[in-house]
């Protein structure tokens, strides 16, 4: 791309895409592929996309001490991204925030995002359930958060959609029968089911068909545990499309080189394969009319008359360790923003856009993540294969979702290694090694001792992951403070947040719905909440403790509704304020249900993608250079 | 069909153009290796087999200096090379890291106590010595596990019993009240 | 099946142009032998590297290994196809090393070498691409009394298969049962896919996605993969090789005999574990570590090549199973190639234990006990 004498983009788009993630990726491929010249502005650099680069960053997680989600990713202060490593737990309670966030809510905000080519989709587990029909509803069916404009129907076209684009992996009958998703007659997924773990197997056999309660005398939940859908490649169904069968996208920068999942267990933080889906795979099928310019950080957007919206100012910088840039400017007829939800809404913010409902930021949301963590009475074969393969489905759906968040619970295939820090805290421990440095060390054990007592308990260790829906809630906001700015002089974020009644009573249900099937399972329960620096998460609901972790899904900062009164985009994430500026992403969601959101949010991405299409030839007539397909079929 | 037997090459060794010195044995670290096995319960070939029995005998004398590695030598000797028995907290903090070493690739932070005694000059922080020290970490071994993100076992293999397990899930052993 | 009818893979195929179904039997089995005569010195010299060391290196030989695997897969659904039976689990499918490239009119040995100068030069050998002589009796052949190349082996395949292909009819001579077909659901991975062979087109697609990836397509450097798979194309075998060789890597208009001018290629010699090429099991000690782990390495090898015999036997789902055996075959080789030599002359000489790749009839009866076999008899 060239810039011309005053800093100003040479070539006029027809679309600016504010981020390479994975719903500006999918966005960037349908337009080009229908013809229109689109622009990729990425603030983070591009060096995942190249096989050199992609070592590097398996090489920088191997090297890692935290094995964080953002642990192989280079640190960018042009870029900065939040770390789960900038929270800090205080001793008795309460939490510190470091790094890029700024933080003043009752309870931490704990998840991270990824501002490089593929965002934060490098570093996702690739889990893909659809939402459930009644999530779009929650305010009219169970009166909490907010509903959706539209509803399942509406989006379960844009859903096979994302599933093609994604390349799911699942079983559809499974997800029909045991997660009550409805899906059309006879429709497969591109892929076989990737093989659920010896674990869920185990889980299965003790449980399914058991029943527990909520409360002593609350109504029966009937267990099973149900395989969930990924976004990973295995096996292809040949029945899938009519019978055309589905060709598996292998991986980005190494040519031909695509390999069905093989087990590495490190789907967090990178897939050393590429077997599950990146961004990097769209974009290698981008057509020639797509430009991705990386180390592109915008600034803001740039405002024309009656309202529309101009183009963007953005800041380009060669090194991602100074703060030494060039700003520039690009134009197009839609500017999309497709950065994260708070990365939208602190661009939204700072441009003094899309502000007439005042909602602008508010109703940050994630999904809170309770762990409990045991030990199984046999080996059960931890720390292989994705990090969960089934799930238990039964408390998403139905009316107890009046009184208390409902939640999905993963199996995790991975030890304690989330809740617990296994296997490295087991070493320490036997050997005696206290992480405060200052304290007497125990004597340890070494030798045979050592090795057989590891042997003997990492193999039995497994963890259930609460996931649980967050509602919508207007005190829980992102906001810009110009007194905190970072490198390159842009407002940092501001985050307050706070976990509401209804799902902490969500947290207490799973608590006890936990205990249940530890018992089912004859487990040793090991779960412990104490605060103490590692839990900043930590609080305390009805005289139980509880620590609460992020799951990465930050969503809500630019809420979808009916009214431009009462939100921020309309149903189409186009901005009610400005009609041809969009924003894209979970930012966008009202509710979230206990889906991992990125399958939704991607069907929502494809679904905008022929909204812009619309817009556009109402603007300009037909693409001007005619349809054509890029990269392979 | 076969390929048919051809003479082995005469000398096999010899010659290579490949840069390797086949005419000089690397330095093997036999007693470095013999202090291992006692540490981590693995033997020879196990910890020969990672690959890094030189970074970590080397790492070892950077970190805590050969004078201490010396104190912690003879104190392992008069522990009749138990491990177990070694009563200098100094040495028993050595043996420590040692093995956590072998076990997680990782040079752990010493006991404070330890970091004073032994006068050392740099930071006491905890690092991964190398990415491959990672992925040759001993404690995946345990448990027939492999390092997450390295040596994966292959497509579906997570769904097999490992060893140890029933091959099909049984009926919890311990009766608990539901 | 009685031993008398089993297809005698000892044998060799004669040197004229397969006459008929039989010969072309005996062709495709050997077909199916040659490649995988060069799987084992290709895993050694990728499995040598030291970790995390001469990545491009390893990548190039990973994906020429697996392009020999779906060439194994591919002749073994032309066996199929005609309706052959494919030996695969047999000490008689199993080569010694070192070993005589055959079909080569020059003696070329072939032998498990460690990643270096050496090696590479064998496997520039084995994939050197050659103008294709004519089948055994073309007039250019005239006078010739043994094969001249791979190259001219498979064109005499290929001219077999055309000549009964016309004299039976083509769906007399592809009377195969389909079931027995390896799809692209069943394995996909680098560089083009399975697909299954049921005619002649079929048949003629799969001989040249062996040849073209092996030597390149009309006499260039790449291979073919971006017309027959829409894939991107690649340097054939031999130029990766080379590439690795000459430390640079080929630019897209560079010729074979211009020699590759793209960007330099990172290789460090040294950073290989150096092995004896001779070696064998009873070299090690009787009970030791190494002698245990060379023997491991075997029977998992063996279990491989068992595995690969049930999916071309019926069950073409199996070779999903492949690949974790293959895995496990890369782990137990790289703790062997890095522990010294357990003699103690050849250890003062930098040598390291290694895989020997010895698989006999002992080796397959424990390997059945995991991978029973499908044929009868």
């Amino acid at each position: 791309m060239s810039a011309g004498p005053a800093g100003r983009d040479a070539r006029r788009h027809d679309v600016i895409v504010v981020g390479a993630g994975m719903a500006g990726s999918l966005l960037a491929k349908q337009l080009g592929d229908q013809g229109w010249r689109v622009l990729v502005l990425e603030a983070g650099t591009r060096t995942l996309d190249t096989w050199p680069g992609y070592l590097d960053a398996l090489d920088t997680y191997y090297a890692a001490t935290a094995k964080v989600p953002n642990a192989p990713y280079r640190p960018n202060a042009a870029a900065p991204s939040p770390s789960v490593l900038d929270l800090e737990g205080l001793p008795a309670g309460g939490y510190r925030a470091h790094g890029y966030f700024l933080q003043n809510g009752p309870l931490p905000y704990s998840s991270d995002y990824l501002r490089a080519t593929g965002g934060t989709a490098m570093h996702w587990m690739g889990i893909v359930p659809r939402m459930h029909p009644e999530d779009f509803a929650v305010r009219r069916r169970y009166g909490y958060g907010r509903d959706w404009p539209i509803g399942y129907d509406d989006l379960e076209p844009h859903y096979r959609a994302a599933e093609r684009a994604l390349g799911v992996a699942g079983d559809a009958d499974e997800q029909r029968e045991g997660a009550g998703l409805p899906f059309p007659p006879g429709y497969v997924y591109p892929m076989r089911a990737i093989p659920r773990s010896y674990l869920d197997a185990v889980l299965a056999h003790r449980l399914d068909g058991a029943a527990v309660r909520e409360r002593p005398d609350g109504p029966d939940t009937v267990l099973r545990v149900v395989a969930t859908p990924h976004a990973r490649n295995g096996t292809p169904d040949p029945r899938y499309d009519g019978g055309r069968g589905h060709r598996p996208a292998g991986a980005a920068g190494l040519p031909n080189y695509g390999e069905r999942c093989v087990g590495n267990a490190s789907c967090v933080p990178i897939c050393p394969v590429q077997a599950k889906y990146n961004p990097l795979k769209t974009q290698a099928t981008w057509s020639p009319r797509v430009t991705l310019v990386d180390r592109a950080v915008v600034s803001r957007v740039l405002t024309a008359a009656n309202g529309r919206v101009r183009g963007v100012e953005y800041q380009r910088y060669d090194d991602p360790a100074t703060p030494a840039h060039t700003t520039r400017t690009a134009e197009a007829d839609i500017v999309v923003l497709a950065a994260h939800a708070i990365e939208n809404a602190r661009l939204l913010l700072v441009s003094r856009l899309a502000g007439s409902s005042g909602q602008v930021g508010r109703n940050l949301m994630d999904h809170p993540m309770l762990l409990t963590w045991g030990l199984m009475d046999q080996q059960v074969g931890p720390f292989r294969g994705p990090g969960s393969t089934s799930g238990l489905e039964s408390f998403r759906t139905g009316p107890a979702r009046g009184t208390r968040a409902p939640f999905r619970i993963e199996i995790g295939n991975w030890g304690w290694s989330w809740p617990a820090g296994s296997p490295g805290t087991d070493v320490a421990r036997l050997l005696g090694i206290d992480a405060d440095t200052g304290r007497p060390r125990g004597r340890g054990v070494f030798g045979k001792k050592l090795r057989e007592s590891l042997g003997r308990d990492l193999g039995r260790q497994f963890s259930l992951q609460f996931a649980f829906e967050q509602e919508a809630e207007s005190r829980n906001r992102v906001t810009i403070d110009p007194s905190h700015r970072d490198p390159l002089g842009n407002p940092r974020p501001v985050l307050t947040y706070d976990l509401s009644e209804h799902v902490k009573r969500g947290m207490a249900a799973a608590r006890t719905v936990s205990d249940q099937i530890f018992r089912l399972l004859g487990a040793e329960d090991r779960t412990g909440y104490a605060p103490g620096p590692l839990a900043p998460g930590w609080f305390r609901h009805d005289g139980r403790d509880y620590v609460f972790n992020g799951a990465g899904h930050g969503g809500g900062t630019h809420i979808m509704g009916t009214t431009a009164r009462t939100s921020v985009v309309d149903q189409w994430q186009r901005c009610w304020d400005h009609p041809n500026l969009y924003a894209v992403g979970c930012g966008s969601m009202p509710s979230m249900g206990t889906s991992n959101p990125s399958l939704t949010m991607a069907a929502l991405a494809l679904r905008s993608g022929e909204r812009i299409h619309r817009d556009l030839r109402e603007l300009k007539g037909p693409a001007t250079v005619g349809r054509q397909q890029g990269g392979r079929p | 069909m076969n390929g048919r037997h051809a003479a082995p090459t005469p000398d096999p060794g010899h010659g290579t153009d490949d840069g390797s010195d086949p005419g000089k044995a690397p330095e093997d670290h036999a007693g470095f290796v013999a202090v291992s096995v006692r540490l981590t319960g693995f033997d020879e070939f196990d910890l020969r087999a990672t690959g890094l029995v030189r970074l970590y005998h080397d790492t070892t004398l950077d970190q805590v200096g050969r004078p201490a590695v010396g104190r912690f030598l003879a104190d392992l000797d008069a522990a009749g090379g138990d491990p177990d028995r070694i009563t200098d907290e100094t040495s028993r903090d050595i043996a420590r890291a040692i093995t956590h070493l072998w076990y997680l690739g990782v040079w752990p932070q010493l006991a404070r106590s330890t970091h004073a005694a032994l006068r050392r000059e740099r930071a006491n922080t905890a690092f991964v010595v190398s990415p491959e020290a990672y992925t040759e970490g001993l404690v995946w071994r345990t448990f027939h596990g492999h390092p997450p993100g390295a040596k994966p076992p292959g497509h579906g293999t997570w769904a097999a019993a490992p060893p140890g397990a029933p091959v099909r899930p049984v009926a919890r052993r311990t009766e608990g009240a539901a | 099946m009685t031993a008398t009818t089993r297809p005698s893979v000892l044998a060799e195929p004669p040197f004229r142009v397969p006459a008929d179904r039989a010969d072309l039997h005996l062709f495709l089995q050997a077909a199916l032998a040659l490649e995988h005569l060069t799987i084992p010195p290709y895993l050694t010299a990728m499995y040598t590297l030291r970790p995390g060391t001469n990545r491009p290196a390893f990548y190039a030989v990973r994906a020429v290994v697996l392009e020999e695997m779906l060439h194994m897969a591919l002749v073994a659904n032309l066996l199929n196809a005609v309706g052959g039976e494919v030996l695969v689990a047999d000490p008689r499918f199993v080569t010694g090393y070192p070993a005589l490239l055959p079909y080569s009119r020059d003696r070329i040995t072939v032998a498990l070498r460690h990643f270096g100068v050496t090696a590479l030069e064998t496997f520039l050998r084995i994939e050197q691409p050659e103008f294709m002589s004519g089948p055994p009796g073309h007039p250019s052949t005239r006078g010739d009394e043994g094969w001249t190349s791979i190259g001219q082996f498979y064109g005499t395949i290929r001219e077999g298969v055309l000549r009964l292909s016309a004299e039976l009819g083509e769906r007399r001579l592809f009377n195969g049962d389909r079931a027995l077909q390896v799809g692209p659901e069943h394995f996909y991975n680098s560089g083009g896919e399975v697909f299954a062979v049921t005619d002649l087109a079929s048949a003629l697609k799969a001989l040249r996605v062996i040849t073209e990836q092996g030597e390149g397509v009309n006499m260039s450097v790449f291979d073919s993969d971006d017309r027959i798979f829409g894939e991107a194309r690649e340097p054939a075998h031999y130029f990766r090789f080379n590439e690795i060789l000459q430390q640079r890597s080929y630019a897209p208009d560079d010729t074979p005999a211009g020699g590759p001018t793209g960007p330099a290629v990172d290789v460090t010699w040294h950073d290989a574990y150096p092995i004896d090429p001779g070696a064998r099991v009873a070299h090690y000690p009787p009970g030791s570590a190494v002698r245990r782990a060379a023997e491991e390495f075997n029977e998992v090898y063996a279990q491989l090549l068992c595995v690969l015999e049930s999916a071309f036997t019926g069950a073409p789902r199996a070779i999903g199973d492949a690949a974790p055996v293959m895995l496990r075959l890369r782990h137990l080789a790289e703790r062997l190639y890095r522990n010294p030599h357990p003699d103690p002359a050849k250890r003062a000489r930098g040598l390291h234990a290694s895989a020997t790749y010895e698989v006999t009839e002992r080796h397959f009866e424990r390997a059945r006990r995991f991978v029973p076999r499908r044929r009868a008899g």
